[in-house]
């Protein structure tokens, strides 16, 4: 028996042994592979970055390492023994837990409860909670990354950042109930984080590195070239590069990603054109809702893009919401093309000729069940109606023109939406609106969310023609880069007011700095 | 508007397109084994049956099933529109019951006036109830759990707890009922009704926005759909089948009662789920209910026919539903059963 086989046995490791080998897992989805032979390794007390466009693998590769997914073939190995695990569960005892994408937490019980779920232990006695020592035991895996959350909080009483740091605490615990250190797998961490959130998720992965080895993945690859120490690349389900964020770029990062190079004009500046003066479309005045927003006041022309730039709790969605009707104002008013409109609701935004682009789009953009002609005249069924009959033939032409000028991807005007991909669903949800020629005003409520680098070029082309056919945009986006880029110009709001304005011609855009400065 | 032309083209790669036609194939395959199987389940119970007793094929006996079933296809009409946006009506039986004793007692005096009355009664009560519904954001199986209550209580108090019997001319109803050579007209009525509203639901908008906010009431807000008013709309209807049911039972049995139909709550639901519309709402529709009405009545008329104790009906009625809702629900809408 050799010495390494033997070090195995005994589960004795070197210090740079992987603490966990994956060799060749493949993983088939009805028609796909997932996973085509996966092979990688995660050292001790490392921050292992995992990029790839939408449909990559990333997702499944983690949920196979979760136990949420069993694998077809290949095995994974953790701390030199084949791991046989089945579920969520079994992963844990061998060391592995997930944060995942959307929070696994139970909102109305307390961070404890949640931190300690399932493995109780000694907490409990006689089938009740022992609270002190629950509590005690929560607050040791708080402090491992020094979270500021009392583990007697009410879960739904904490902000979608401090959740976060819940669920790693909770993931922590495996530590003690395995004793070893424990594989932290984190899906996406900063999708919904402000800025200042994620820096506070960076220094907790900081503090991370010392007690457990983590994979990251993220679609900022910025984010990632900063945190790890390692990045494997996946494309089509191949993990196709392993390199050294030190030696490499994002633009090298891109290239690699997607197989070909980003463009240098990614967000089309060159194709933002200046609005002609004129009246404006869209007018904001005075609008105040006591503990969301005050005194809000602003113009949008026609062609041009709004950028609402702001931190969470800066009331932006607030004001997005108010123009869609979906939250009414105290006082001020909102007109459009110079005449005051009522919005009570999103109904009569619709009518009054505003569309509304949720960030969400699976589960407020589009319905998957329903087909893509059905989900694009939803909106406007008038634009279909013969008398009060709906003209399925002028529903297939429409349907069918849209689906061309969005170069949408899709079988048939007549598949299901929910089939869709990411992009060509976003596509869908915005073309919805854009099939009525009544169409003033489109909120844009992160319009890119979740997307990869392709399918957001062709969002940002579409906002460019928009802009060109007339309408008032108002944009809220994830990234300041992306606010700056699309926008014509931007406010900037704090704490429910607006504290700056910035002019964003293709010419002269504004820096990050210059816009940050003034959100916190 | 000029065509696009992103300056990074989206190619999805070929493992993510055959991915989704994979689900797309699961996707379709469910879609035909729900219009299939009922149909399927039709036959053999029908199999059944008539191998046990084979009379059951006879004409009379084929009649005899049919003007069964129309009261339950009226009320099935109804609770089909209220599950198809993800909801339930508890309420409509007793409020058939409710409607078969006003109309008994209003007959002799109003005549046609009763039916008309009646059926205002009613659609009035099923709206009300939807009204409650989306402007409280109580739950339906809650209001009309209470509405089912009320209707009940209501029709015994008008009744004074008996059956009414109407002496009077029947008239302008009595041809509900009654053959049109040598088919049964009360199914045919019911028939008739519902491919009217299955037509509605087709070609009007009505129809889109109902599966719309059984699939993502968030998206058709969002999109401008006056949920509140469609939701109504669905009660309403179902009350307006339950006036409907309620006269063609009066009609041909001749009189009204505070239970006539309270037993037909259960073979109600289980018509509309073992059709094939799941209770989840967002799919389904009228065609495979006229179905599950028929498996449902050939259960009703099947049992007694096969010589087994009446007592187990109500038993076999909680196992379909039990049965179609695992078949048919659409377990993506909630990750957790609760």
């Amino acid at each position: 028996m050799s010495a390494a086989a033997q070090l195995e046995q005994t589960g004795i490791l070197p210090e740079d042994a992987p603490v966990l080998r994956v060799e060749g897992v493949t993983k088939d989805f009805p028609g796909v592979r997932a996973l085509d032979d996966v092979t990688l390794e995660l050292r001790r007390h490392e921050v292992l970055g995992l990029v790839g466009e939408n449909g990559a693998g990333k997702s499944t590769l983690l949920k196979v390492l979760a136990g949420v997914t069993p694998s077809d073939s290949g095995r994974i190995v953790v701390r030199g023994a084949p791991a046989t695990y089945h579920n969520v569960a079994g992963a844990q005892r061998t060391g592995i837990g997930m944060v995942f994408q959307d929070q696994a937490l139970i909102p109305n019980v307390t961070v404890a409860e949640n931190i300690m779920l399932g493995a109780e232990g000694g907490a409990v006695r006689r089938g009740l909670y022992r609270w002190r020592e629950l509590n005690r035991r929560a607050q040791v895996q708080l402090d491992k990354i020094k979270a500021r959350v009392s583990p007697g909080a009410l879960t739904e009483s904490l902000s979608f950042a401090e959740r976060q740091l819940v669920e790693l605490a909770k993931v922590l615990g495996i530590e003690e109930r395995i004793d070893a250190e424990p594989i932290v797998l984190l899906d996406e961490p900063t999708t919904v984080l402000e800025r200042e959130e994620i820096e506070t998720l960076f220094a907790q992965i900081e503090r991370l590195r010392t007690c457990a080895s983590v994979i990251f993945v993220s679609h900022r690859l910025d984010e990632v070239l900063g945190v790890s120490d390692r990045v494997y690349v996946m494309r089509d389900g191949k993990c196709v590069a392993e390199l050294d964020p030190k030696t490499s770029d994002v633009h090298e990062l891109h290239l690699i990603m997607v197989g070909r190079g980003l463009s240098e004009s990614y967000y089309q500046e060159a194709e933002q054109r200046e609005p002609e003066p004129a009246e404006p479309r869209l007018s904001v005045q005075g609008l105040t809702l006591p503990r969301h927003y005050e005194n809000v006041s602003f113009d949008v022309l026609p062609g041009e893009v709004m950028g609402i730039a702001g931190v969470q709790g800066s009331g932006r969605e607030d004001v997005c919401r108010t123009l869609f009707g979906a939250l009414a104002q105290k006082s001020g008013q909102i007109l459009l093309d110079g005449r005051p409109a009522r919005l009570a609701s999103p109904a009569e935004a619709v009518q009054a000729g505003i569309g509304y682009v949720p960030a969400d789009r699976r589960s407020e953009g589009i319905i998957g069940q329903m087909s893509v002609a059905e989900n694009m005249t939803l909106a406007h069924i008038w634009r279909v109606l013969r008398g009060l009959v709906i003209d399925r033939g002028a529903e297939d032409r429409l349907a069918r023109e849209w689906i061309d000028r969005l170069a949408i991807k899709v079988p048939s005007h007549r598949a299901q939406a929910g089939n869709l991909s990411g992009g060509n669903q976003q596509k869908l949800s915005l073309a919805k609106w854009l099939v009525s020629d009544r169409l003033k005003v489109l909120v844009l409520d992160h319009p890119t969310r979740g997307l990869d680098v392709g399918a957001k070029a062709e969002v940002y082309a579409l906002v460019r023609q928009l802009s060109d056919r007339g309408l008032a945009m108002v944009l809220l986006s994830d990234t300041l880069e992306e606010t700056i880029a699309l926008s014509h110009r931007i406010i900037v709001m704090k704490d429910g007011e607006i504290v700056d304005r910035l002019d964003a011609p293709a010419s002269a855009k504004p820096t990050q700095v210059a816009v940050v400065e003034k959100m916190v | 508007m000029a065509e696009p032309t992103p300056q990074v083209p989206v190619q999805l790669g070929d493992s993510a397109a055959l991915a989704r036609r994979g689900t797309q194939q699961r996707k379709r395959w469910r879609e035909t084994a729900l219009v299939w199987m009922p149909l399927g389940v039709l036959v053999l119970l029908v199999g059944i049956v008539s191998t046990k007793n084979p009379s059951f094929l006879s004409l009379g006996s084929i009649q005899a099933l049919t003007v069964e079933a129309a009261p339950l296809l009226f009320l099935a009409l109804g609770q089909t529109l209220v599950i198809m946006i993800g909801g339930i009506d508890l309420s409509v039986a007793t409020l058939a019951s409710f409607a078969s004793v006003l109309l008994a007692l209003w007959l002799p005096s109003l005549g046609l006036a009763a039916v008309l009355a009646v059926l205002a009664i009613t659609t009035t009560a099923g709206g009300i109830q939807g009204y409650v519904h989306a402007k409280t954001q109580v739950p339906s199986f809650v209001v009309t759990l209470s509405g089912m209550g009320i209707f009940g209580s209501l029709g015994l108090i008008v009744s004074g707890a008996s059956t009414i019997a109407v002496t009077a001319k029947l008239g302008w109803i009595g041809w509900m009922t009654g053959m049109l050579g040598p088919i049964p007209r009360d199914p045919l009525v019911a028939l008739v009704v519902v491919s009217v509203i299955a037509a509605c639901l087709r070609w009007l908008p009505i129809g889109r926005y109902l599966l719309a906010i059984g699939n993502s009431e968030l998206t058709a807000l969002l999109s401008g759909v006056r949920a509140a008013r469609v939701r109504v709309f669905a009660f309403a209807v179902s009350g307006l089948s339950a006036g409907l049911a309620a006269t063609l039972l009066v009609s041909e049995l001749q009189s009204g009662a505070p239970s006539l139909l309270n037993a037909l709550l259960l073979p109600t639901i289980a018509a509309v789920v073992v059709g094939g519309t799941a209770i989840t709402g967002g799919s389904g529709g009228l065609s495979r209910t006229v179905v599950g009405v028929l498996i449902i009545s050939v259960l009703r008329v099947g049992i007694p026919v096969m010589g087994i104790d009446p007592s187990y009906e109500q038993l076999v009625y909680g196992a379909v539903i039990i049965a179609a809702v695992s078949l048919t629900i659409d377990r993506s809408k909630f990750a957790v059963l609760k």
